[in-house]
């Protein structure tokens, strides 16, 4: 087993800005790690996202910096990471579970031949065992897994489960001494920006989301013009992907999405801990049922018995 | 062309069982369907196929219960179906189960496209699609919702990232996996589906493909299950709103706008 019990965080950029889910990883790997954490950005000669990357406390950053890491595509950018990590193996290798995370984590799981587990809700290590915690088989369980005989071992985590702490800067920087293997068999024409995407519920910084109490037309277009009226985009528990209208990418829950908006109003949610965990990081939480005993109300700031329809009556007429 | 659509059958989730031994999920005997994202890939395929007159071949690793969802996609339109089904590909995680489906696509021959859903929805990995992709060597694009072939030797594509879209084209062969915005996937016709009983479904074991034997099954897999549990949740504070629903409405907003919530 290697002696190399660094944990390297892969620092995610679009549009020569870090993703902040990257420095939410960065803390939580200098939370949970004895050894010494690693961001890894790559980046063109002339970016400095490093700056972004600082202010989060890591250990150290290594920068690989090459022309061809503009508009990288997923293999050239896989490339350029296993050939850092052939180098020394580190300990563990974490990304965001973003979609470019999930795109490019496996490519290095399968040229290093170990074990990725995705979409982590938690991680912690065992002296330098890493156990990561995730969801399985739809809403049902949690699952441990760790990699016992491999190194790195990887794994990926949820976009907003942790959050992003400042910590004393950063002082070891440096540029790593390799080539880039390109893949010229595919080309990024453009990468373009979704401004005003009103229904990503990810980015979203409150949330209406409706459940098998919320459902009928009726309520659907009214929670719709609440959220108009406060800016807030729609989503849903799992029952209600069923409806043409929703699909797993508005879902919240275990095995949907994990968001943390500024505030969430729950309608007609009765809030299995399978739905709970995947909105309980929202900073206010309200929550209406008709049903007094709903467990959605044991997470909740505020909590309304009464109808979904009512309730958002109620605001219309306010708002 | 060639084109071969890789899919998974799913517990339908409210059955689930898992073998206490190997913390896996005991597959066998559960009710399965096709996993949801794996239909926007069979119909991504198909209507390929409807355009050139592409040959569309379904594959899946898994018990024998799995033929139910080949023959979905039978039904749907494929041309035929290969199931990987051994007991040595048990208890395979994504690296292992990838082994085997990458070694089967090389065994069929000659695949200009290899198709996958975005994930499944029981271990919600991801990963098997791109991993293949590493094996075969080829290029990727994921998370597709748009998806055009351009003649015989190259792929365009819209990647639908959390924040942005990116714009890509590839060379083939290549793996493309998809997400839902991508296509609404066909019902199988009722002609379709008679014709489905005609169509092959191919069974290989290890014995026919190509992998060695510690890159297989539980053996082949880095990863391993050491905890399954039920999630548990933290108590919390919580204000009772009541009255009417234009009080509580009241009273709800004043509170939020004294916290600048709203």
């Amino acid at each position: 087993m290697t002696n190399n019990l660094e944990t390297w965080v892969y620092i995610e950029n679009h549009f020569n800005h870090v993703d902040p889910s990257s420095l939410q990883l960065v803390t939580k790997a200098k939370e949970i790690s004895d050894g010494p954490v690693v961001a890894v950005i790559t980046e063109t000669p002339n970016q400095n996202l490093e700056s972004e990357v600082k202010p989060y406390g890591a250990d150290k950053i290594v920068i690989i910096k090459d022309e061809a890491l503009n508009e990288a595509n997923d293999d050239t950018i896989a490339n350029a990471l296993v050939e850092l990590a052939k180098k020394d193996l580190p300990n563990a290798f974490l990304f965001s579970a973003t979609v470019t995370g999930r795109s490019i984590a496996p490519r290095v799981q399968s040229e290093l031949k170990t074990g990725l587990t995705a979409d982590c809700l938690d991680l912690r290590f065992e002296d330098d065992l890493l156990i990561a915690s995730k969801p399985s088989y739809g809403d049902n369980v949690m699952c441990e897994i760790t990699c016992p005989k491999t190194r790195p071992q990887m794994a990926s985590v949820r976009p907003n489960t942790f959050k992003a702490v400042e910590a004393t800067p950063t002082s070891e920087v440096v540029t790593a001494n390799l080539a880039v293997k390109v893949d010229d068999r595919i080309t990024i024409d453009t990468e373009t920006p979704l401004v005003a995407d009103d229904t990503n519920i990810n980015s979203a910084t409150r949330i209406i989301a409706l459940g098998r109490g919320a459902q009928s037309e009726q309520v659907i277009a009214h929670a719709k013009a609440v959220a108009a009226r406060i800016g807030a985009t729609i989503a849903v528990s799992r029952p209600l992907t069923d409806l043409p209208e929703f699909s797993h990418e508005q879902q919240i829950g275990q095995s949907g999405n994990t968001v943390a908006p500024e505030l969430i109003i729950n309608l007609g949610i009765s809030g299995a801990v399978q739905y709970t965990v995947g909105m309980q990081n929202a900073d206010t939480i309200v929550s209406v049922n008709t049903d007094e005993n709903a467990p959605i109300f044991e997470s909740s700031d505020y909590k309304y018995v009464g109808d979904a329809e009512e309730f958002l009556q109620g605001l219309l007429k306010q708002l | 062309m060639k084109i071969v659509v890789a899919i998974k059958q799913v517990p339908k989730t409210d059955s689930v069982k898992i073998d206490e031994k190997t913390n896996n999920l005991v597959r066998n005997g559960v009710e399965g369907v096709i996993n949801q994202f794996d239909k926007n890939a069979i119909e991504a395929a198909l209507q390929i196929k409807d355009e050139t007159n592409a040959e569309v071949i379904a594959l899946s690793m898994g018990p024998n219960d799995f033929e139910t969802s080949l023959r979905g996609a039978l039904a749907m339109g494929a041309d035929s179906a290969v199931l990987l089904s051994s007991r040595a590909f048990a208890g395979a995680d994504t690296l292992a189960t990838a082994a085997v489906l990458a070694s089967a696509i090389k065994k069929i021959g000659d695949v200009d496209l290899v198709v996958f859903g975005r994930q499944a929805v029981d271990a919600d990995t991801g990963q098997v699609g791109p991993i293949v992709a590493d094996k075969l060597d080829l290029p990727q694009i994921t998370y597709a919702s748009s998806l055009r072939v351009i003649g015989d030797s190259r792929v365009s594509a819209v990647s639908l990232l959390d924040h942005s879209e990116k714009r890509i084209s590839a060379q083939l062969p290549a793996v493309v996996t998809v997400r839902s915005e991508l296509n609404k996937p066909r019902y199988a016709t009722p002609r379709n589906i008679m014709l489905s009983f005609d169509k092959d479904i191919t069974v290989w074991s290890e014995k026919d493909l190509d992998v060695p034997e510690n890159e297989l099954g539980q053996a082949g897999s880095p990863t391993i299950v050491t905890k399954v549990y039920s999630p548990e949740k933290a108590a919390k504070q919580t204000m009772n709103l009541e009255g009417d629903p234009t009080t509580v409405a009241e009273k709800l907003i004043s509170e939020l706008s004294a916290k600048n919530v709203l």
